[in-house]
């Protein structure tokens, strides 16, 4: 088992988290949703895996490549 | 014969049995335990079955006192068919020195080169090199009669492929990096120089992963166009990418095999959410628009907020570059921006027609985008797009703003659509109501509502029709028949689809 960084690619606002720890999710099953260039764009996961920590919050400002959440690869 | 010179009174049976042994038992052994082909296995891997004919089977190191130990110096030539069709093919042979590179086995590279151009021939290179040959290759004479060959120029007259299948240093790094479709295996890697070197020339220790790994070259430097798991995987990607082209710049494409199969256009229409603010995958829309199966990525995992894919539509080649909104909102951002201008220099070259489908916010500006140079790349991309003589069919699927509108066939593309879920203008309405109005958004306030209102109508498809700016207007579920139509309409009849290549000699890497 091993500790996956989730990154943003874009800068954005936090919109809505949609995964919860202990969550099982798909490659690219999206982990939350920012606001970001007038549009809601999730952040996915980067691989198969189980959500381990969200890292930040409903409105939280997010910078490009930050780690938003950890997942465990399985 | 494992050392020395080769005598005269060997027998030519003899003579070709040990050249086809290669690096000898042992080595092709563990080749066979670790899963991995050697290098006449992915020939026949590549070409179809029976159809190779070697060049150069015979030669060996110029270094007389190596003959023996040098079948075929190392890399495999020669000529096959990959489905009917001829290619060249070279194979480096890690079990002979390491495939490194040496006089001769560059003569034979040449002469290859030179051989699939007048043939009109692509060229496949299945790679793995220790890079340069020691003594061969040491001092102004080893260095100066690698000058006088001037091995290394490419016109795009034809085709390249790569399989990068092992390590790879050197002479085989600059194959890999030139080619116009490059498939790497996972556990392979490419670079200028070995982790040997980089340690001693700058006391950096790295691994062979960190330097060139598979993904290192798929999102960093986006010299991969495909990575595969097995030697076997990648070869098939190369089969498959040459299937979408023509032998030699001077024809067209060939016409796809399969039986034609459309997706329902009604699916387009769902995939497209009717909120400004929602986003979908770019990838979907590339498959539902191209004939059923027909879709090949091209260099997947750079620059996602533009997906680029060789596909057929009504089983004509045609190559695809589409936003994905999922990425970054589909903002264009200069490894974006590279990809599609170095996929423009591909299809250009080669006279696959090109669609582009925008729903782009526009160029991803900022510090970073600044200060890597962005505006050099969004200009090089627009100069790559006007030069290109191939026919350019644009659809504006829904937002497409600023010099973004512009670099996705805003400008000079021979047909130009946007659906009736599009929309022009040079920012988002909202960001152009607070800038040009000083109003921020506030749910209570009917004025900012209305400038909002009148902002929306005024990037209407019907505006840019209006004016004759787009050529028409188009429902999402009618896209695939109307670039169908279009790309029939514009093909370049009087020169049988050839184009006029001005991009050909353009640089191989942005």
């Amino acid at each position: 088992m091993s500790a996956i960084d989730v990154k943003s690619e874009i800068s954005g606002r936090v919109f809505e988290i949609v995964a919860r720890p202990g969550d099982r999710l798909a490659e690219d099953d999206p982990v939350m949703i920012l606001e970001a260039m007038k549009m809601e764009i999730a952040v996915g996961a980067p691989c198969n895996g189980v959500v381990k920590q969200i890292l930040v919050g409903n409105e939280d400002s997010i910078a490009e490549g930050q780690v938003v959440a950890i997942l465990e690869a399985v | 014969m494992q050392s020395g010179e080769i005598n005269a009174d060997v027998t030519f049976g003899e003579r070709r049995a040990h050249v086809r042994a290669m690096g000898g038992a042992v080595k092709l052994k563990a080749r066979r335990d670790a899963g991995v082909m050697n290098a006449r296995e992915r020939i026949d891997a590549l070409c179809d079955a029976g159809s190779f004919t070697e060049i150069g089977e015979f030669a060996h190191s110029v270094r007389l006192e190596d003959a023996a130990r040098t079948p075929a110096d190392g890399i495999v030539t020669g000529f096959g068919k990959v489905e009917g069709r001829v290619v060249a093919v070279a194979s480096f042979d890690l079990t002979v020195l390491g495939a490194s590179s040496a006089q001769n086995n560059i003569r034979k590279l040449g002469f290859l080169k030179e051989s699939a151009s007048r043939a009109g021939a692509p060229c496949a290179f299945l790679i793995e090199s220790a890079g340069a040959r020691m003594p061969d290759i040491q001092g102004a004479a080893g260095m100066g009669r690698i000058g006088l060959l001037n091995s290394n120029n490419r016109d795009r007259d034809t085709p390249w492929v790569s399989a990068v299948l092992g390590p790879c240093y050197g002479m085989g790094t600059w194959y890999a990096v030139q080619s116009d479709f490059t498939s790497v295996r996972r556990d392979a890697a490419f670079s200028v120089s070995s982790p040997k070197v980089v340690s001693v020339a700058l006391s950096q220790e790295v691994s062979p992963e960190e330097l060139g790994g598979a993904d290192v070259h798929a999102e960093i430097t986006g010299f991969a166009d495909h990575v595969g798991e097995t030697d076997a995987e990648c070869i098939a990607a190369l089969r498959r990418f040459l299937s979408y082209l023509p032998s030699h710049a001077q024809e067209a494409p060939p016409l796809g095999r399969e039986p034609v199969e459309a997706h329902d256009g009604a699916r387009i229409a769902a995939l497209i959410p009717q909120a400004r603010s929602k986003v979908y995958d770019g990838r979907k829309l590339v498959e539902l628009v191209a004939d059923v199966g027909s879709v090949l990525p091209w260099r997947t995992r750079f620059g996602r907020t533009l997906e680029t894919a060789l596909a057929r539509i009504n089983g004509r080649s045609v190559g695809i570059v589409a936003s994905n909104p999922m990425r970054k909102g589909g903002a264009i951002d200069g490894k974006s921006c590279d990809k599609m201008t170095e996929f423009i220099v591909l299809c250009d070259s080669f006279n696959i027609p090109m669609l582009l489908l925008a729903d782009t916010p526009g160029f991803l500006v900022g510090l970073q985008a600044e200060h890597e140079a962005v505006a050099g790349k969004i200009m090089n991309n627009l100069r790559a797009l006007h030069l290109a003589s191939v026919p350019k069919i644009a659809v504006v699927v829904r937002k497409s703003y600023g010099q973004a509108y512009l670099n996705l066939g805003g400008a000079g593309a021979d047909a130009l659509a946007v659906m009736t879920t599009g929309e022009v203008g040079f920012v988002d309405p909202s960001v152009a109501v607070s800038v040009v109005h000083n109003r921020r958004p506030a749910p209570d306030d009917p004025a900012y509502a209305e400038l909002m209102q009148d902002m929306v109508a005024s990037n209407s498809p019907y505006a840019l029709a209006g004016i004759f700016a787009a050529h028409s207007v188009i429902q999402p579920a009618e896209t695939r028949e109307w670039v169908a139509n279009m790309l029939e309409v514009y093909a370049r009849r009087p020169s049988a689809g050839v184009g006029r290549h001005r991009l050909a000699t353009w640089p191989t890497s942005l």
